[in-house]
């Protein structure tokens, strides 16, 4: 499989603090990568270097042999990067179908879309997530986990070729949870999507991930597939501590 | 090429890739026509009437004038602008001065005006990418003020504390009330024409972006929206038509003085007919225009010297009782609801 995303060197410090320490690792298309590490690793700030939210220190990002380390969000999500955050972040005073038409305006560009076409593509990705019979209501009036499906429709919307999920499982009973991760594995499947998954809870990432990278104090500490990292004594001492043996 | 299609229920354009439908539906013109109507009618019973009337007709359609613009600058900004009337002072004087100094006539001076409100803009626009919350609100408050001052100091040029005088009147009747009428006309006219515009691009896609960098900026850019080109056309598109109000003021009333259109008195005048009319609703910004100008009209006859205080008491009480947010046409609109936009309908 080609390289999709290259991430060499990837610096960030906030102050004295360095959040992301010459991280380094590369995403092939199709695949789903897993991003796991303990709270505070900098997970989050990665998602947020790799987006265009926060500007990198150091090192350089690349998106399919483009170089897109200096690039704005909107560029990014031009260029096929799309996000979901671990809070749900809806436009409040906007109806879900309105949420998704703008994806769909500012996404990608489309030729010869006018703003009533831009509505009738956007149905299609709420009728995917199973929203469809909410499209006319506001997003401020949805459920959490209907947020979620519509930030992820609006994430569909922008046609995007690498999708970034930031903890779909935050905030959702079990029932929901499971309806999540199946919904992101059909639209991997659907639309040949590339994910990278942030998640802490680690049996969906095994059941998800081809492969996992793990980090702790923005350092890449293992990269592999699932049953290798999750037996990776550096990875285990990260979530459990120097003295885990004693108690294993 | 621009290729347009007409077709039953709606206009088709396309040209270079892109495409734009206007949804044609007479049902949905019905209120309008009727509002035009009244607002066409109102100045002619006026004049055989009370004349009186139609200055505070014009009054209320400046206000307007000046909201509505205020209202598109809001939503497409994410911000609320406290000194709209900085760009009615720089409209203002650009055609006073011009016409003072070189005898120009109101069409003359209308493009300059328009020009130095929007460089006004340009150079102040970066306010919007980098200022938000507070520090907005008071770089934005500080700008009427601080050309207040510039007036009263550079007082030989702009006359701070008088005014200027001799500035050419837009309509020149023999008879006073007919140029009165004319006036409130044309007042109508641009208000009218404002309507329509900033209620045709907010209803379009530019209006629903800018109603996405409204609700969360952030989101907006992550989804592949320009904030900084929305932003800062918005506020400069909005306060080139602001500006059009200043020059309106010059040529209405033949002079022009800083010391009515810049302090805060204006200023909150303008912001109240934002908030009782609706907050960014634009034709809320219609109904609040009317209301306080005959509100105060109506307690500068009743009340005489008690006006001063009644005025803000009365609009104080109508902020905390007025659906929050949604101002005079928020009640309307709750009892006649209407979609944002025509609901799609899918055959399932």
């Amino acid at each position: 499989m080609a390289e999709l995303l290259e991430v060499n060197g990837l610096t960030k410090r906030f102050g004295g603090l360095i959040a992301v320490n010459q991280l380094s690792f590369s995403i092939r298309k199709g695949e789903t990568v897993g991003f796991i590490g303990p709270n505070g690793a900098g997970k989050s700030t990665v998602v947020n270097l790799l987006t265009g939210y926060l500007k990198a220190d150091d090192g350089t990002i690349k998106l399919e042999d483009r170089h897109i380390t200096h690039a704005k969000p909107w560029q990014r999500a031009h260029f096929g990067l799309a996000r979901t955050y671990q809070i749900p972040r809806p436009f409040p005073e906007l109806t879900a179908l309105m949420s998704v038409v703008t994806a769909v305006l500012c996404g990608k560009q489309r030729v010869n879309q006018s703003l009533e076409d831009a509505g009738v593509e956007a149905t299609q990705y709420l009728e995917f997530v199973g929203l469809f019979s909410k499209r006319n209501i506001l997003a401020r009036d949805l459920t959490f986990y209907e947020l979620r499906m519509l930030e992820l429709a609006r994430a569909l919307a922008t046609t995007p070729k690498l999708l970034f999920i930031d903890e779909v499982m935050a905030g959702l009973n079990p029932g929901e949870a499971k309806r999540a991760v199946e919904m992101v594995m059909r639209a991997k499947r659907h639309f040949g999507l590339t994910i990278f998954w942030i998640e802490h809870v680690m049996a969906i990432i095994m059941d998800a991930a081809d492969r996992v990278i793990a980090i702790n104090y923005g350092q890449k500490i293992a990269d592999g597939t699932p049953d290798e990292v999750i037996s990776n004594d550096v990875v285990i001492e990260a979530y459990l501590g120097k003295g885990w043996r004693q108690y294993a | 090429m621009v290729d347009i299609e007409v077709k039953r229920d709606r206009v088709v354009l396309r040209y270079k890739g892109r495409k734009w439908d206007w949804t044609i539906e007479p049902r949905y013109w019905r209120n309008t026509i009727f509002w035009t109507c009244v607002l066409l009618v109102f100045p002619a019973i006026s004049y055989f009437v009370s004349p009186g009337l139609m200055n505070t007709m014009v009054s209320a359609n400046i206000y307007a004038a000046i909201a509505i613009p205020l209202s598109l600058m809001t939503v497409g900004t994410g911000r609320i602008n406290f000194g709209p009337n900085f760009y009615v002072g720089i409209g203002g004087y650009t055609a006073a001065l011009l016409s003072i100094h070189l005898g120009w006539g109101p069409l003359a001076t209308l493009p300059f005006a328009v020009i130095f409100s929007v460089v006004a803009a340009v150079l102040f626009s970066p306010l919007v990418i980098v200022a938000r919350g507070l520090y907005y609100v008071l770089l934005t408050l500080l700008l009427p003020l601080v050309f207040l001052e510039v007036t009263f100091i550079y007082t030989g040029i702009f006359k701070g504390d008088v005014g200027l005088f001799g500035v050419d009147l837009l309509v020149q009747f023999d008879n006073v009330k007919l140029n009165f009428l004319a006036a409130a006309y044309i007042s109508a006219g641009i208000m009218l024409i404002y309507l329509w515009v900033v209620n045709k691009v907010l209803k379009s896609r530019y209006g629903l972006i800018m109603a996405t960098v409204n609700d969360d900026e952030e989101v907006a850019h992550g989804i592949g929206v320009h904030i900084s080109k929305v932003k800062i056309i918005s506020f400069v598109c909005a306060a080139g038509m602001i500006g059009v109000m200043g020059w309106f003021l010059a040529h209405y009333l033949g002079t022009f003085a800083g010391i009515t259109y810049l302090p805060m008195t204006y200023m909150l005048k303008i912001l109240l007919v934002f908030m009782v009319g609706g907050r960014a609703q634009v034709f809320g910004c219609v109904t609040g225009g009317y209301f306080i100008a005959f509100l105060e009209m109506i307690l500068i006859r009743t009340m005489g010297s008690f006006q001063p205080v009644a005025f803000p008491i009365i609009l104080l009480i109508l902020l905390f009782l007025l659906p929050r947010g949604e101002g005079l046409f928020g009640l309307y609109r709750k009892r006649h609801y209407r979609e944002y936009m025509p609901t799609i309908h899918v055959r399932r």
